[in-house]
């Protein structure tokens, strides 16, 4: 071998943490710090900036729409969170599944998981950083309808109604919270983007026609919509065990089985 | 130092790496040598914990990668330039990393002057020619500054100088005691940047060795005056010369064999030296052609 010794410095070897500038010591990486890089990676990238601008713009036709359209009586602080709420509900989970899928369809989970090779935690993270945010884009949306209320009992002139405004609030947050997770699971499952957001919204609508027609009352037992509705509702109409298990089914399972299946996918 | 001991891994029945087992020792570059589909990025793969081994084991200084506190800061890697987030800028990119590591700001744009990616820091990597990909995954490999380097073909997409640049880098960083595995097929900059050789065909290790002794194989090149004259004196000294295609001859034997075997004889040389290059070649295709690596 001749062009290494032609080419190498003929001074002996240093130990090579000498020759650069000292970095500070190895330390593990905290599941706080890996929550905080999700979140930073959910916002830093073209697609999911334009994502939060599309939910918060929706967010505003439809109460700009609602100002236009004012009924008689007083502004009903439920009528705005409703219509503001409805196509951020659309839009929230995709949040959840792109947190769990870009890595794979961008294919930067060879970087995620080369620097982080304990990759449930590294998945449990992207939950946690998914709800968080969808937390954040919620609370925004909720003042824009808080202060579409406002500005609509003013433009109307019969003044504002908050009544039931805290109930509202807490069933939007709880649905939020278990959209989302359920989509992160879907994502987390099927690794592609498009594939999960069309699995997660089919799967549970067409199993709310189909089933009924096939169990009759028994299809109350997976029926996803009907234990949002009651748990957003506080209100369990005395239908726990079928609650738990729709929930068990369609959240609880595809997370686990997710958080499985991206821990032993090939990362290519 | 990296260690890979009998690592294997199957795809139902298809077998893409075969009981590969080689070492990596500081201060040294290897070159992971085959053609493609011969198995090279499984092996990585397997070597960084992304793809799990059927059987076997690797070792980076002793410790399974998937238990390295945190790998960056031992092990910088780059397996595939392509693989970064289009949306996002040079940058930011490392910004991530650097966060995930540990390491400060400065870091950052410390590594992205030394790839000569200043310029382009703020640009968003989608606009990246794949040579600056290539060098925006070498600056992210050494931003934690680590004792070991994997590569998979880093070489690939850059233009000469890039190269250039690249080996005297990795040289750099040997020769301060770092260790290196880069991939590639092409033979001509594995043969100037390593100083040992793995060689991989058909998913087993054919040739393990330092570049010496496996050059050393392709024997001495020698040009006469009289080429059949000394094809003939040659073989009446017991060589075995083998005609090139240019009238020079490969003959397996030191140059002093040679040398002497023509002097002898009263031959004229107007060349003689250790066949290199097209030897490495040869001897690149002999060991990864199915037969060779069958046999």
């Amino acid at each position: 071998m001749t062009t290494l010794t032609d080419v190498a410095p003929t001074t002996p070897a240093k130990h090579r943490a000498e020759a650069t500038t000292s970095l500070p010591p190895v330390r593990g990486q905290s599941f706080l710090k890996l929550v905080g890089i999700e979140l930073r990676k959910s916002v830093n990238t073209r697609s999911g900036k334009l994502l939060i601008a599309a939910i918060v713009a929706l967010a505003l036709v439809a109460i700009g729409w609602e100002l236009t359209h004012l009924p008689d009586g007083p502004a009903t602080a439920d009528r705005f969170l409703g219509a503001a709420s409805t196509g951020v509900m659309l839009l929230l989970p995709v949040i959840g599944v792109m947190a769990m899928t870009s890595e794979w369809t961008q294919r930067t989970a060879l970087t995620t998981f080369t620097l982080s090779p304990r990759r449930v935690r590294v998945q449990i993270a992207k939950f946690v950083s998914a709800l968080i945010m969808s937390v954040v884009v919620l609370t925004v949306t909720n003042l824009l309808a808080l202060a579409g209320t406002a500005l609509g009992g003013a433009v109307g002139g019969d003044g504002t109604s908050y009544s039931g405004l805290g109930g509202a609030l807490a069933g939007s947050y709880l649905t939020n919270a278990l959209n989302v997770v359920m989509a992160a699971a879907f994502g987390a499952v099927i690794a592609q983007t498009a594939v999960a957001i069309l699995v997660y919204f089919i799967a549970p609508t067409a199993w709310s026609l189909a089933g009924p027609a096939l169990f009759k009352d028994n299809a109350n037992w997976l029926d996803v919509f009907g234990a949002f509705g009651r748990i957003a509702d506080r209100n369990l109409h005395g239908m726990l065990p079928e609650t738990l298990t729709a929930i068990g089914i369609w959240i609880v399972l595809p997370t686990i089985v997710g958080l499985w299946a991206s821990s032993r996918r090939e990362v290519k | 130092m990296i260690t890979v001991e009998n690592l294997t891994k199957r795809y139902g029945s298809t077998t893409a790496v075969q009981d590969v087992s080689f070492t990596v020792q500081p201060g040294s570059i290897t070159g992971f040598l085959g053609p493609n589909g011969a198995g090279k990025s499984t092996t990585l793969r397997m070597l960084t914990g992304l793809t799990p081994p059927s059987s076997g084991t690797a070792t980076i200084n002793g410790k399974k990668y998937a238990d390295l506190p945190n790998p960056g800061r031992i092990v910088g890697v780059m397996l595939d330039a392509a693989a970064q987030h289009a949306g996002r800028s040079g940058r930011e990119t490392l910004l991530l990393n650097a966060s995930l590591l540990g390491v400060p700001k400065t870091r950052v744009d410390e590594m992205l002057e030394a790839v000569g990616l200043s310029h382009a820091a703020k640009r968003r990597v989608g606009q990246y020619s794949l040579g600056m990909r290539q060098r925006l995954g070498i600056a992210s490999a050494l931003l934690g500054d680590p004792a070991v380097l994997i590569l998979d073909e880093p070489a690939n997409g850059m233009d000469p100088e890039g190269i250039r640049w690249m080996r005297g880098l990795l040289q750099d960083f040997a020769s301060r005691g770092g260790t290196v595995i880069l991939s590639s097929h092409l033979l001509g900059e594995v043969q100037a940047t390593v100083d040992r050789l793995v060689v991989i065909g058909g998913g087993r290790i054919v040739a393990n060795g330092s570049l010496e002794e496996l050059l050393a194989g392709s024997g001495t090149l020698v040009r006469g005056l009289d080429p059949i004259g000394l094809n003939e004196a040659l073989t009446a000294a017991g060589l075995r010369p083998e005609p090139l295609h240019d009238g020079a001859l490969r003959v397996d034997a030191t140059a002093e064999q040679v040398g002497r075997a023509a002097a002898a004889a009263g031959q004229i040389l107007l060349e003689l030296r250790q066949s290199d290059g097209a030897g490495l070649e040869d001897l690149f295709f002999q060991l990864t052609t199915p037969t060779a690596a069958a046999a």
